[in-house]
């Protein structure tokens, strides 16, 4: 084995290329803040090779994007924690790579000659948000779809040429397939290619000025990277990559529903490390929000990358340089508490399981259209909780309401009477592509079918319905059960100013009564 | 800057044995995750189902009548129907069997012919009879039987 090595080392020069990698002379007083570059390549290795297997199983169209990651989360071995991996890792990554830039800061590392070791850092910051950015669109969920039209309408906020760089980013003229393929190929091809580069960059400079080392040269000799500095590097690695598995061990957040542009009532969050952007945009009124968007966040980057030029005094020490000091400490905060803000002003969205009473409803019109003769288990059609099915509402209506576009060999279209009675369908199809029906009771299930087909044209639900009317979410709040039974079966009784129609002869008594009891429980 | 110094050799083998142990071990773990999700994805193909091929009043007796078939499968998070040919063959009373309509010999699809009453494959000139036996020709096998039965005047096929 030797000789073969001792004949491998002649030629390539490995020992020689290891002693380069591994005796780096570091600085007396080298200690665990000089541990946090190593643990960001160890984060950005196992980002470049869980993204790289990822790639074996998605498909970045939007037919197949969010099947194929739902393919990848449920199906495929270890699927769950390979997800989990690469999706924690981005946090992690973002974490180590904020402590990392302040421990620079704080120990005056940009000083000269280390300037352009700096900026490159400053590059690679904004290259891993980059990646932050356009990985979060992959899944095609909900979630990702609508944090990525924000992104988008942000920058289309930028005074000069914003609009342009919004519809580089779109790829067409709304978010949709081309937006999807540009962003995977700037994730996966040539965003990677320019980290490569960076990091390279990054490492040759930090090599040739060498470390920066404590802010105040400590007596004694050098030392070799290795073992010793590499031994501290190990520990924190093997303490992230602990914590990052504990956290990929529970998989990634749950996808939402797939992708759809034309559901108006989804309101978008985006990843936690951009809350803090998100929040700063509430503060700013609509003319000044560019501002707050752009200018102000650009301003601090400039400020920071400026800063080997603005910290110009002669010692590192933390106490010489109160203004630096103070203003990364303010700067810190500001990121800090903002994001803590963003994180806790949501939306008091209903529960994620929680279905639509539009969607409930449209279970009864799948049932009385005998959708399910065909979609069943062995059946021409596959049922439909199997299938998955993340088309766009406009296929699934068409689909069940013109015969051109059933599969060919069945000649039965369902008969349904109303755009009403498809838009309850397509509800009902799209969310069980989330999940399995729970199941409601008969009388619940029964009213829903009511309300999806006679009150949701004009009234609002839990933000789905028309306008025309008033919203019902909280209609309890206004009228007890026997007004609403009366004014459903005959408005006019009530109020002879009153615009809606009479439903007393048209629906019987008894859902009427079911319909009142089910209003005045809406509180 | 002067030659760096090293830690006491002692410590210093404790120290590179830690370093090859924690990488060797994040290395392995990554390389037993990845492989497992590189190479075992998961079989989910539809299994053999029940699929209807057809009623009993589009047969004739003891005349194979093509069919074509519905069949699902899934390929990873793809879910289509294969349309598969069957030929039924109906006894006349409440019997029906099935048989591929693909060519043992290398899988063309096989036509009846009501004169010679023989399965002929275009292809290479397999000729099997009207239960499937090869008659002449290439085909190293029988046609392949299906499991066929009636429920309700339906014929449905496993496949």
């Amino acid at each position: 084995m030797r000789r073969l090595f001792d004949w491998l080392d002649a030629r390539v020069g490995f020992r020689g290329g290891r002693s380069v990698m591994l005796d780096e002379p570091l600085p007396p007083g080298t200690g665990w803040f000089f541990t946090l570059g190593s643990v960001l390549l160890a984060l950005l290795a196992i980002q470049i090779l869980t993204g790289a297997f990822l790639t074996l199983y998605y498909a970045a169209t939007p037919d197949h994007a969010y099947d194929s990651v739902r393919f990848i989360a449920e199906q495929v071995t270890a699927g769950r924690l390979v997800r989990g991996l690469h999706h924690y890792g981005a946090s992690f990554l973002i974490v180590v790579l904020a402590l990392h830039l302040l421990r620079v800061v704080l120990f005056g590392s940009y000083r000269p000659p280390r300037e352009v070791t700096w900026l490159s850092g400053i590059a690679l910051l904004l290259l891993v948000l980059g990646f932050a950015l356009t990985g979060y669109l992959l899944p095609w969920d909900q979630r990702a779809y609508w944090a990525t039209v924000v992104s988008i309408n942000i920058g289309r906020l930028a005074p000069a040429g914003g609009e342009f760089v919004a519809s580089v980013l779109r790829g067409g003229a709304t978010v949709g397939a081309l937006t999807l393929t540009r962003w995977y190929a700037l994730h996966v091809v040539f965003l990677p290619a320019l980290l490569v580069l960076l990091v390279v960059l990054h490492l040759l400079l930090m090599r040739r000025q060498g470390i920066s080392g404590p802010v105040r040269t400590r007596p004694g000799d050098p030392y070799p990277f290795f073992p010793r500095q590499a031994a501290r590097d190990t520990a924190v690695i093997l303490l992230v990559t602990v914590a990052l598995g504990a956290f990929a061990w529970h998989g990634a957040p749950a996808l939402e529903a797939p992708a759809d542009p034309t559901d108006a009532t989804y309101i978008p969050r985006p990843e936690w490390y951009f809350l803090g952007l998100f929040q700063l945009l509430k503060y700013f009124p609509a003319r000044a929000e560019v501002f707050g968007a752009v200018t102000l966040p650009t301003i601090g980057l400039l400020l920071l990358a400026a800063l080997p030029w603005i910290d110009r005094g002669r010692s590192r020490a933390p106490k010489d340089r109160p203004i630096v000091m103070a203003a990364i400490v303010v700067g810190a905060l500001a990121v800090v508490s903002l994001t803590a803000l963003g994180w806790r002003d949501r939306p008091g969205s209903g529960s994620p399981t929680a279905w639509p009473v539009r969607a409930i409803g449209g279970r009864q019109v799948v049932l009385r259209a005998n959708c399910t003769k065909c979609h069943a288990e062995g059946d021409v059609a596959d049922p439909l909780e199997a299938t998955a099915i993340t088309r766009s509402a406009e296929w699934i209506g068409g689909h069940v309401s013109d015969p051109e576009m059933i599969a060919p060999g069945l000649r039965e279209p369902p008969t349904l009477r109303s755009d009403r009675e498809i838009a309850a369908m397509v509800s009902y199809v799209r969310q069980l592509a989330r999940g399995p029906y729970p199941g409601f009771p008969p009388q619940a299930e029964q009213t829903a079918g009511i309300i999806a087909r006679y009150c949701i044209g004009c009234h609002k639900f839990d933000g789905d319905g028309g306008t025309d009317g008033p919203d019902l979410t909280h209609a309890g709040r206004k009228h007890d059960a026997d007004w609403f039974r009366r004014w459903i079966t005959s408005p006019k009784n009530v109020d002879p100013k009153a615009e809606m129609p009479a439903f007393g002869k048209r629906v019987a008594p008894a859902d009427i009564d079911a319909l009142a009891q089910y209003l005045v429980a809406r509180r | 800057m002067s030659q760096p110094v090293d830690p006491a050799p002692g410590r210093r083998q404790i120290l590179a044995a830690f370093v090859t142990a924690v990488t060797a071990g994040i290395g392995a773990s990554l390389a037993a995750i990845l492989g497992a999700f590189a190479l075992k994805p998961s079989r989910a193909a539809a299994s053999e189902c029940w699929v209807h091929a057809g009623t009993l009043d589009d047969l004739t007796a003891n005349v194979p009548v093509p069919h074509v078939v519905s069949v699902p499968r899934v390929d990873g998070w793809y879910r289509e129907r294969a349309r598969q040919m069957v030929f039924l063959v109906w006894d006349g009373n409440q019997q029906v069997t099935a048989l591929s309509a693909t060519c043992s010999h290398l899988g063309c699809q096989v036509a009846w012919n009501g004169e010679t009453k023989q399965f002929k494959c275009p292809c290479h000139g397999g000729v099997y009879d009207v239960s499937g036996r090869v008659v002449s020709g290439p085909p190293p096998r029988p046609l392949e039987s299906v499991a066929a039965q009636v429920r309700g005047g339906n014929v449905l096929v496993k496949l």
